[in-house]
């Protein structure tokens, strides 16, 4: 989930940069996915004294964190930020760390996928004497990740499609009063959690989650709701008319809004999700990649990101130096927080394989 | 001087040798190694493919649209090819182009491709409610059919080949003389072209299924995320749920019945014949 959102940001920040051509770091990226990243590169990111190797998920997200988190890291300890684009799965992560041949020293993934990493040995904990917690909201500072950026998924919608606005998850289930077909994601978090409160569920009761409620709220919608892999499919779905409704991410809702004002989304009951730095098992510079990690906490860096990919701030102080366009596209900023809720680290880290896939069993026809 | 350029033939083909080996053979190898030793061991990993239901689930999805695959394909690829063999040499040179013009566009822009034909406000919808047909767009895509649809049209080239090439070797003094005995055209079809052409359908239906049953781009797009075939679930297992234990397991499962397949097809003498053209 965290994987996919990290790689569509980086999407549309390669549109907008209209240089979507493979470069090296793609060519990398490929490489990375065919499991072969660690054998043919030794020494290719390897860290020089006084550099900090990054990776993220390539394309045009290298420059963005090179210019939020890079520059003022330099500017600040005189130590260089490099960045690999390769993707840190958490499958790379851990058949680099088995090799023992570690070549990263922070890896930008899911503060869930964090925890599991740490907790099957994979990760470096976090070393808060060096990483001031008070950076970050409450529950994003955690012992082998410390949340770097927020993400939503939204009920976003075709507004000349329907006389009235949908105003929560029950509209997004009304069909009689919202016609039109939906489309949801096909990566489980926070699916369920939508049909839950849907069907009476407060946010506060929703986890852990009633999977056979949820799944029976979904069923008779089944064969109305298109399931969605990639943000770029997510927004097509709504270009070409194909759904009234959906549950995307709000970085493909503003775009979509951008694009054409019939497009538009509510905050109300969305998802919020938390990516995350973390660090792997014996990584290159030892220490020094937590000088990193505090200084790319700094609001100044993460509000750069917010500005050129969409990706909201962890470091509550940001809020203060946003603009009102800012925060009209930050999950977590005031009056976009009705009825949202926060997707549960703990539930997820103990659940999430076999709830993805009894969920991907469940959609199937 | 043959026999010292055939000493060092095998040098030529060295390269590519090797690529197949390292970028091949050694993953598969580490794929199998892992389906042993992953999770819980050998035995849990492989006895959860028959006690699971999800993995039941999806390997009867992916059989059924891969034998409907397969089926329609082989319809559709023996008419074209039937209807080359009888054609003029120009004609046929035509139709050999229009066979191979699907070969040089990607799985994936083809994918793009139908879901612009099929979807609700697509080209095919458009055009029949603008004729006044149907006054509801049909349901041609984000589902099993709309798979089933990219499916075919991905493999009814490779078909069409495999058949031409079988029907073209068909002595056809043995049609003439069919006809010469006074059969009608539908019995000469019934009893000498079809059981004739047996080895090619044969070998058609062989490669066609094998090749569907890894099919992932196209099912992914098409089907809307509910129709879920093996090569996506193994995808799934492998980057997001983190079942190494599971995926590894049903990839071997898979390479054993597909290579299981290909060697009980061979045992035949017809599709022996076929893969060695020894019959004529």
């Amino acid at each position: 989930m965290h994987r996919d959102f990290s790689k569509d940001a980086a999407e549309i920040l390669a549109e907008k940069l209209r240089a979507g051509l493979i470069d090296r770091r793609g060519f990398l990226t490929a490489l990375g996915a065919m499991g072969l990243a660690v054998v043919l590169r030794p020494g290719m990111a390897q860290a020089a004294e006084g550099e900090v190797v990054l990776c993220n998920w390539g394309g045009a997200a290298v420059d963005a964190f090179q210019q939020a988190f890079g520059a003022p890291f330099t500017a600040q300890t005189g130590m260089k930020l490099v960045i690999d684009g390769a993707g840190p799965s958490t499958g790379a992560i851990r058949a680099m760390v088995d090799s023992g041949n570690v070549i990263w020293d922070v890896t930008d993934g899911g503060l869930i996928d964090g925890m599991t990493l740490g907790a099957a040995g994979f990760a470096e904990p976090i070393d808060y004497a060096i990483v001031d917690k008070t950076k970050v909201r409450d529950g994003l500072a955690q012992e082998f990740g410390v949340g770097n950026y927020t993400f939503a998924t939204v009920i976003a919608y075709q507004a000349s499609k329907f006389p009235t606005a949908p105003l929560s998850a029950v509209d997004f289930f009304d069909f009689d009063k919202f016609p039109g077909k939906r489309t949801m994601c096909k990566w489980v978090q926070g699916q369920l959690e939508l049909a839950l409160l849907a069907d009476g569920v407060a946010v506060a009761d929703l986890y852990p989650l009633d999977v056979d409620r949820a799944f029976k709220k979904l069923e008779p919608y089944l064969k109305d709701i298109i399931f969605w892999e990639g943000g770029a499919g997510s927004q097509q779905l709504f270009r070409d008319g194909e759904v009234a409704m959906g549950f995307i991410w709000h970085t493909r809702a503003k775009l979509l809004r951008d694009e054409n004002p019939d497009f538009t989304w509510t905050w109300t009951n969305n998802m919020l999700s938390t990516s995350a730095w973390s660090v792997p098992k014996g990584n290159p510079a030892g220490k020094k990649v937590f000088d990193f990690i505090n200084s790319a906490l700094d609001p100044e860096g993460q509000l750069t990101l917010l500005r050129l990919m969409g990706n909201g701030p962890t470091n509550p102080k940001a809020l203060a130096l946003m603009t009102d366009a800012d925060k009209a596209i930050d999950p977590t900023a005031p009056g976009n927080t009705e009825g949202q809720v926060t997707i549960s680290q703990d539930y997820y880290a103990a659940n999430e394989a076999e709830l993805q896939n009894q969920y991907l069993d469940f959609i199937a026809a | 001087m043959s026999s010292r350029f055939e000493r060092y033939a095998l040098l030529l083909t060295l390269p590519a040798g090797i690529m197949v080996l390292a970028l091949y053979a050694l993953p598969i190898l580490q794929v199998l190694s892992l389906s042993l030793t992953e999770g819980k061991g050998a035995w849990a990993n492989y006895s959860q493919l028959f006690t699971s239901r999800a993995v039941a689930k999806v390997v009867g999805t992916t059989l059924n649209v891969s034998l409907l695959t397969t089926a329609i394909t082989l319809v559709v690829a023996y008419v074209i090819a039937f209807g080359m063999i009888h054609m003029t040499a120009r004609s046929r040179r035509i139709a050999l182009l229009m066979v191979s013009i699907p070969f040089w566009i990607s799985v994936l822009v083809r994918a793009f491709a139908w879901i612009t034909i099929l979807r609700s406000q697509g080209v095919l919808n458009g055009a029949l409610m603008g004729l006044g047909v149907i006054s509801q767009p049909l349901e041609l895509v984000y589902n099993r059919l709309g798979v089933t649809i990219g499916m075919v049209h991905y493999m009814v080239p490779f078909a069409v080949l495999l058949l031409y090439a079988n029907l073209t070797d068909i002595d056809r003094r043995i049609v003439q003389a069919a006809r010469s005995l006074g059969a009608r055209p539908l019995t000469v079809f019934l009893k000498v072209w079809l059981p004739l052409s047996a080895p090619g359908l044969g070998v058609a239906a062989l490669f066609v299924l094998v090749f569907s049953l890894g099919f992932l781009v196209t099912p992914a797009l098409l089907g809307g995320g509910k129709t879920l075939m093996i090569a996506e679930y193994i995808s799934v297992q492998i980057s997001t749920t983190r079942r190494w234990d599971l995926a590894t397991a049903l990839s071997t499962a898979l390479l054993i019945v597909v290579g299981l397949l290909i060697a009980l097809a061979l045992r035949s003498p017809t599709m022996r014949a076929a893969f060695g053209g020894g019959r004529r």
